[in-house]
């Protein structure tokens, strides 16, 4: 494009050099607002023919008349701008981008590219060098606090980890409610995405409603991702590059721990407790652990030590190379891309790795568009098995159970009998030691995934066009889940079980196809009126199967086969498999290329619902305004530069998931998959019936959005603000109800009631400073959602989400924000605790509503500050109004570590402002009837029936990015004749997180229990199944040749 | 060309479309099963519902002052607080609903080929109506089961439900009675792991159910109707259980297929003790009772601890313990209790039915009580594997030897108490509400109230999933259920 410009500069000022008198030289250089040379630049004195034209570097020279009012400077692309002379010898100039948003094309559903000023709904796109400004090997991290209305939760901090992603919160109590992810126009699923390369990522288009997301029938309640992958350029010679990044992840913050008392039980020293119940900490050596034959035993100083739990996790390293190619010829473009990622975790011992490979090409044959886009990942996970010791514990459980005074990191040598570490001599009698779990305990797997698809696009004629896609998304992989036997001393380890032995074998294939295709056409129907019409038909197929075979107490230590186990082998198959098929057409009639009508139609039938009952209409309806080219007064503003105003309706349905419609016989299993039906018993087998009732009329559920939004940008686009305000209402929602567990069913599937969504978005952004070489970008976005329950069924107020377990759990409730924690709660009266009038301690109370789960206010702030080619960016996100109940907090009470349970010196004392009745309605103020046991046994077993007690302000404000970057001058980059770009940099991620004053912190908020299924919608409840929260440092370098 | 193109268009559109939305049939669960692949499923539920980790025997023990809690454990604070509550062994509610009755009234709503296994569904479904009503007043009964049908029933009465399971029970015999009569012909129960399709030892266990309802509420329904139910019994023919009622599939030493209480307070899978074993120990009052009324059952009802010369108990809630009272001093659940992964599971012991007989013939419905009385501790002693009951029975103490004994209800209370220890010790606790015996027995230590709770809560599930109807929480400690107002 700009050679071509400086082609054209060039003819246009060959005849232009006129002499003229009374000249003075004048000198300079003209960049971009990147702080790149501008070749070909014209140079005009204003109202003369005197000019000239920018060399390679940027740089002129002209002679300039003395009375001369002013220098023009003009660029195809590029806005004008005029210099007034005042004799200056050097006059630079910055040129920046002419293009208007408004003109802008956007990717839409089904990969259908329109101007920005016909959409008329929001959408908003994030480019691949904001996604990689953090390095993060997950696309979806890149995108967190960078778009309003998008809410990216980081559920564990493994080596692979697993993220939930948002759009406008939930908006259905038991479907899903996850954003949609479109590759390349094919639907895949959210593991597709997660194993996506970050740098192959072109540009995330998120589609933030229903409306937007229209299209995509069934698919399309909860908006979409729609992600481009990067192509190569026709025309454009080899680029050649090279990106690696290397961070490393540790330990951000532990829980808040006392440090004053150390193991022991009720004030008294006991050397082998997993409890810090004992004295308070006098520094004495005393002994821990058991006594050996010898009559030897280990001993440390009775004091806290520092960081004794944190130490336990390792620095994590991750390293992620890409290499890629990409260029084109006339008809021709391909990007290749070949990338490899290896983490080791900071759970000593975790691994994974992976590869991944891209290839997308194209060609063009006369009016038909050949492109296919593929990629191919194989990975390998190695970490630390989840159900460790005889108890089945996750590994964090183990760390936590380790009093103040242990020096945990010195018992990694737990193969060797002579350590302390050895399972026989560690001196916790009740839980093993971790190093131990690690070594003993592993989850090993691989998976490989295939996506691709191939499209075909022909311009039949100028203006219409067919185009037939067809996608597949497989991915298929194995692993082994294995424990190691342990058998203990009874001397030594006289309270410990044998920890038993087993390995679990499974294997998994999984398949989605999907076809599409498309015609479209753009016509002038009348004056001034235009019309885009697209008809399109899609199918879409998925099938799942996964085999487990478990085989129990092994017989040759360190063999982890099935055929190793005794006793009955165990094993299960779960498949599933869903069709839909789906017929849609879609109409924008344009008027005056300002106002635009859009009216969306689709037909789906699924294979999940009843034959009679299968299909279903999908209407939508939209209309854009650009108002700075619709009312005269508003054209050619020097301030306002463009408005536009969005309005849309859409209806969109969701159906069942596979085989639900039906009720079944089934071998009864657990959260976490174990089978809890023991039969068969030798020749008598049995099933369980079906734990969830049916509906027999259950139908689909709808979702009708409305949306309003506007655009506005100002002083030539420099400054953008998007803005939206829309309304879902969720009705007939197929829910598994709680019903009365006296039916015989403990959950029941029905279309019930309503939900109600409302929420706002603000987007403001743009190039706050530009002065010379230094620029400031800001972007600041802010959201708000809540859904509210409007009503369930007649005489049901609550439907329970997590399977509830002793006293609090997460619900949708009526009246209320949802998803809603509820727990035990206190018994107050004018606001103070109410206390037995014996025991002193706090009376149990009902269950109730502590708050809703998912922040009501989103802000994100994305800045970045450029110098020459230096830059520093960073992004920031703050949720607040939502509680999460910290889980591990319980377990720490008990294990005495709580800074709760040194609140009253592990004395009696008298719960503060509490109350208590005398006779019914009446109640003094408590002042004298002390909690008995406050050395312990309050704490351990009254204190955490009030789960209240755990409910935690989730409010947090966390640095997600912080990045620093350096492009390497041209100039110097020339000198070497190979490389054209060149960029390093380095990053921080997660590198700080305040709670609000006064809050005790347990884990993230944005953690979940993965021990209770896969239940997405039951967030808000965390604790000791995930690693505490980590943040990285890292440094990354690209080189394009 | 259009044309061309808008047909190849449409027929893409419509290729195959007829079978391509036919795979919405599970591979992996069926949705048929004939009743044999039920029955059993129900009556191992059954077994798991009273023998299991905080099922029904269980919270007896705790609420009678059998057991206690080893140092170093936190396993019973609740049981120690008499803190009845909504989530206080809510498992007796919730599962008796959700595991056993639904699969009896799967069961039931089966074709009339498949009548003797509806009766036995009725009969069972009458055991677990019962023992609702007993734990928790009253609770739905007419409206309840029918799953999607009403996924919120009424409750019933307390004394309307046991009166219909009595009529159930009646029924539940006629029918069995009925193939005689009937033109179709009846299907023999197979997997049944109760009584092996022995149908009359199904009907004698009515009739054993029958008599633990009538004794149960004979003080408040007079001598008139019990006498009635009574001749029936008797003029029904079959009698009353010969043997323990056992639940047994073969019980195997794998995962979640060993006996229930094995599982749960012997040893796992792997042959490891359980925490729960060794958490859970004698408490002081049960050894010196045992002790001082010359008790042999005390060495199968308890275990020794290997560095204790005697039995050791602990008091229930005593606090500041000392490790002297830790798993190798105290006596923890003994070998009579803990027969194996492979015994069957008690769900009624014949030693009850005789001491249900006793206190029948004692209110003058019939029988010896004596010999009955002495045939309910001889069926206690056999149960457990103790040697000596002859001798037991003639040392001159009361509550031990019938004719010693001034108050015979006393003593047959008294002995059904220590012969359903550790067996289906919740029985022990209705007869204590309705009866008061056996007396002197202590509580808690951290009771704040003068004596134990005489009923449940209703649980969570029905605050939250049956709220219209749910009745308000009686007091848990002063509101007794209806037999023992």
């Amino acid at each position: 494009m700009r050679k071509l410009a400086l082609f054209l500069s060039m003819i246009l000022f060959v005849g232009l050099q006129t002499m003229s008198a009374q000249t003075k030289a004048v000198s300079g250089k003209v960049v971009d607002d990147l702080g790149e040379a501008i070749p070909g630049v014209s140079i005009i004195v204003k109202g003369t023919t005197i000019g000239t034209i920018t060399r390679p570097d940027g740089t002129y020279n002209l002679n300039v008349p003395e009375n001369a009012p002013a220098i023009i400077f003009t660029f195809v692309g590029m806005k004008m701008q005029e210099v007034p002379y005042t004799g200056q010898a050097t006059i630079n100039a910055t040129l920046v981008s002419d293009t208007e948003d408004l003109d802008e094309v956007v990717v839409t559903a089904m990969g259908i590219v329109r101007e920005k000023r016909t959409t008329t709904y929001q959408t908003e796109k994030v480019k691949s060098e904001e996604l990689l400004v953090g390095q993060a090997s997950k696309a979806a991290e890149g995108l967190t606090g960078k778009v309003a209305g998008l809410q990216i939760n980081n559920q564990d901090n493994g080596v692979n980890p697993k993220k939930q992603i948002l759009l406008r919160g939930m908006r259905s109590i038991s479907g899903n409610n996850e954003a949609l992810i479109v590759i390349d126009g094919s639907i895949v699923t959210s593991g597709a995405f997660n194993d996506l390369n970050p740098n192959d990522i072109e540009s995330i288009n998120i589609l933030k409603g229903a409306s937007a997301a229209a299209l995509y029938g069934s698919r399309a309640a909860n908006g979409a991702l729609i992600v481009v992958t990067k192509q190569g350029q026709k025309g454009k010679k080899l680029t050649v590059g090279i990106n690696h990044a290397t961070s490393w992840e540790s330990v951000a913050y532990m829980p808040d721990f006392q440090t004053e008392y150390g193991i022991g039980w009720d004030g008294e020293d006991n050397p082998v407790e997993n409890t810090n119940w004992g004295a308070r900490f006098d520094g004495v050596v005393k002994q821990i652990g058991p006594t050996f034959a010898d009559g030897s035993y280990q001993a440390v100083p009775y004091a806290p030590i520092e960081d004794n739990l944190k130490d336990f996790y390792n620095t994590g390293v991750t390293n992620q190379t890409t290499a890629y190619l990409s260029g084109g010829d006339e008809t021709s473009t391909f990007y290749l891309s070949l990338g490899r990622t290896d983490a080791e975790g900071i759970v000593p011992s975790d691994e994974y790795s992976r590869y991944t490979a891209r290839v997308n090409v194209s060609k063009q044959i006369g009016s038909v568009k050949l492109s296919a886009n593929t990629s191919f990942l194989t990975d390998e996970t190695d970490v630390v098995g989840d159900k460790i010791g005889d108890q089945d514990r996750p590994l964090y459980w183990f760390v936590l159970n380790t009093p103040a005074n242990i020096p945990l990191s010195e018992y990694s040598d737990w193969d060797n009998p002579e350590s302390y570490g050895y399972a026989d001599n560690y001196f916790n009698a009740y839980y093993q030691n971790p190093y131990w779990a690690i070594g003993t305990n592993r989850n090993v797997d691989e998976t490989n995934r295939f996506v691709g698809n191939v499209s075909a696009s022909w311009d039949i004629f100028d203006n219409i066009n067919l185009t037939g896609r067809l996608g597949a998304n497989n991915s298929w992989g194995n692993g082994k889940d294995w424990r190691a036997e342990q058998t203990y001393d009874a001397t030594l380890q006289p309270y410990h079980s044998t920890v038993s032995s087993f390995v679990e074998d499974f294997e998994f294939q999984r398949d989605i196809y999907t076809t599409d295709v498309i015609l479209s056409g753009d016509f002038n129907v009348a004056t001034d009126v235009t019309l885009k019409a697209i008809l399109g038909s899609s199918t879409y197929s998925y099938k799942y199967r996964e085999s487990t075979l478990i085989a129990k107490n092994l017989s040759i230590p360190g063999f982890y086969d099935i055929s190793n186990g005794t006793g009955q082998l165990e094993g299960k198959v779960d498949q599933s498999e869903k069709r839909t098929y789906g017929f849609y057409g879609d109409f924008t009639f344009g008027y005056k290329n300002w106002a635009f009508l859009t009216l969306t139609g689709r037909q789906d039938y699924t294979s999940t619902l009843s034959s009679d009952n299968n299909s279903y209409f999908y209407p939508a309806v939209g209309l854009s305004l650009v108002l700075t080219d619709a009312i005269e007064a508003l054209k050619n503003n020097d301030v306002l530069s463009y408005a536009k105003l969005t309005l849309s309706n859409s209806t969109v349905y969701n159906d069942l998931n596979p085989y639900q419609i039906n009720e079944r016989y089934y071998k009864r299993t657990n959260s976490a998959g174990d089978v809890l039906n023991p039969f068969p018993y030798g020749s008598i087998n049995g099933f369980d019936k079906s734990a969830s009732a049916v509906d027999s009329d259950i139908k689909k559920e709808k979702l009708n959005t409305t949306e309003v939004g506007l655009n506005l940008g100002f002083f030539g686009s420099r400054i953008n603000l998007d803005a939206s305000y829309y309304h879902t209402k969720t009705t007939d929602l197929i829910t598994y109800t709680t019903p009365s567990y006296t039916s015989g069913a403990s959950g029941y599937l029905t279309n019930i009631g309503q939900l109600t969504g409302k929420g706002f978005e603000l987007s403001l952004g743009g190039r706050v400073l530009n002065v010379g070489d230094f620029k400031w970008d800001l972007n600041v976005n802010f959201s708000t959602q809540t859904t509210t329950v409007d009503e369930i069924i007649d005489g049901v107020n609550e439907v329970a989400l997590d399977s509830y377990t002793s006293g609090y759990g997460t619900y949708a409730v009526v009246g209320e924000a949802f998803p809603q924690i509820k727990a035990v709660s206190y018994v107050r009266h004018d606001g103070k605790v109410v206390v037995d009038s014996e025991s002193g301690d706090p009376i149990v109370g009902e269950i109730e509503n502590q708050g809703r789960t998912t922040p009501k206010y989103i802000y994100g702030l994305t800045t970045q500050f450029g110098y020459k080619g230096l830059k520093l960016s960073t992004t920031w996100d703050l949720r607040t109004d939502y509680v999460y109940y910290a889980q591990g907090l319980d377990a720490m009470e008990f294990t005495g570590r709580t800074e709760e349970s040194v609140r009253a010196n592990r004395e009696d004392f008298v719960w503060p402002n509490s109350v208590y009745e005398t006779s019914p309605g009446v109640y003094v103020d408590n002042t004298n009837v002390a909690i008995t046991n406050g050395v312990g046994g309050f704490w351990r077993d009254k204190y955490g029936e009030i789960n209240e007690c755990y409910i935690r302000n989730a409010s947090n404000l966390k640095v997600r990015e912080l990045a620093l970057s350096y492009d390497l001058p041209k100039s110097i980059l020339s000198k070497t004749n190979i490389i054209e770009k060149m960029t390093v940099g380095f990053v921080a991620r997660n590198l700080y997180t305040w709670f609000p004053d006064g809050q005790t912190r347990f884990s993230d908020p944005e953690f979940r229990n993965t021990d209770e299924g896969d239940d997405s919608n039951g967030v808000g409840i965390g604790g000791y199944f995930t690693s505490p929260p980590t943040r990285s440092f890292g440094f990354n370098v690209n080189i394009e040749f | 060309m259009k044309k061309l193109l808008i047909i190849f268009f449409v027929s893409v559109l419509f290729a195959s479309c007829d079978d391509f939305l036919d795979v919405n049939e599970d591979p992996n669960n069926p949705t048929v099963v004939t009743p044999e692949l039920v029955l059993p499923v129900a009556q191992v539920y059954t077994g798991e519902y009273v023998l299991d980790y905080d099922m029904a025997n269980h919270l007896g023990n705790m609420l009678m002052y059998n057991w206690s809690e080893t140092y170093g454990f936190s396993w019973y604070q609740e049981e120690f607080d008499y803190l009845v509550s909504t989530t206080f062994h809510d498992d007796l509610f919730d599962d008796a609903y959700l595991y056993c009755l639904k699969h009896y009234k799967d069961l039931y709503d089966r074709e009339e080929k498949y009548n003797n296994y509806r009766a036995i569904s009725m009969i069972m479904m009458a055991y677990h109506f019962q023992m609702l009503v007993d734990f928790y007043g009253d609770v739905p009964y007419t409206e309840a089961l029918a799953r999607g049908g009403n996924p919120t029933p009424k409750y019933d009465q307390a004394e309307a439900v046991y009166d219909s399971i009595m009529i159930q029970l009646d029924d539940a015999i006629q029918l069995i009675n009925s193939e005689s009569t009937s033109e179709v012909a009846f299907e023999s129960v197979v997997n049944d792991v109760i009584f092996d399709g022995d149908m009359k030892k199904w009907k004698q266990f009515a009739n054993t159910i029958k008599l633990r309802i009538l004794v149960r509420e004979a003080n408040v329904k007079g001598d008139t109707y019990v006498t009635a139910e009574i001749a029936k019994i008797t003029a029904e023919g079959s009698g009353y259980i010969t043997s323990d009622v056992l639940v047994n599939p073969g019980y195997l030493k794998e995962t979640n297929k060993q006996n229930p209480f094995w599982d749960s307070f012997g040893e796992d899978s792997s042959g490891n003790t359980t925490m729960n074993h060794n958490a859970t120990c004698a408490t002081q009052f049960i050894i010196d009772y045992l002790v001082s009324t010359g008790d042999p059952r005390i060495d199968t009802l308890f275990q020794k601890g290997p560095d204790s010369e005697t039995h050791l108990g602990v008091e229930q809630g005593v606090v500041n313990l000392t490790s002297d009272y830790d798993q190798t001093h105290v006596s923890l659940i003994g070998a009579g209790l803990l027969k194996g992964y492979d015994a069957g599971a008690p769900i009624f012991t014949l030693a009850e039915s005789y001491f249900n007989q006793a206190e029948a013939a004692l209110n003058g419905f019939g029988g010896n009580a004596k010999d009955l009385y002495e045939n309910g501790v001889k069926a206690s002693f056999s149960y457990l594997g103790t040697e000596g009951v002859e001798d037991y029975l003639s040392q001159n103490i009361a509550n031990v030897s019938w004719d010693y004994s001034n108050n015979k209800l006393e003593a047959i209370i008294t002995q059904k108490w220590l012969g359903l220890m550790g067996v289906n010790a919740e029985q022990s606790w209705f007869d204590y509400t309705r009866t008061g015996f056996p007396s002197n027995l202590p509580i808690s230590l951290q009771a704040d109230t003068e004596d134990r709770p005489v009923r449940l809560f209703y649980p969570n599930s029905e605050i939250t999933g049956n709220t219209k109807n749910v009745p308000s929480q009686k007091d848990a400690f002063t509101d007794k259920i209806f037999w023992a107002e």
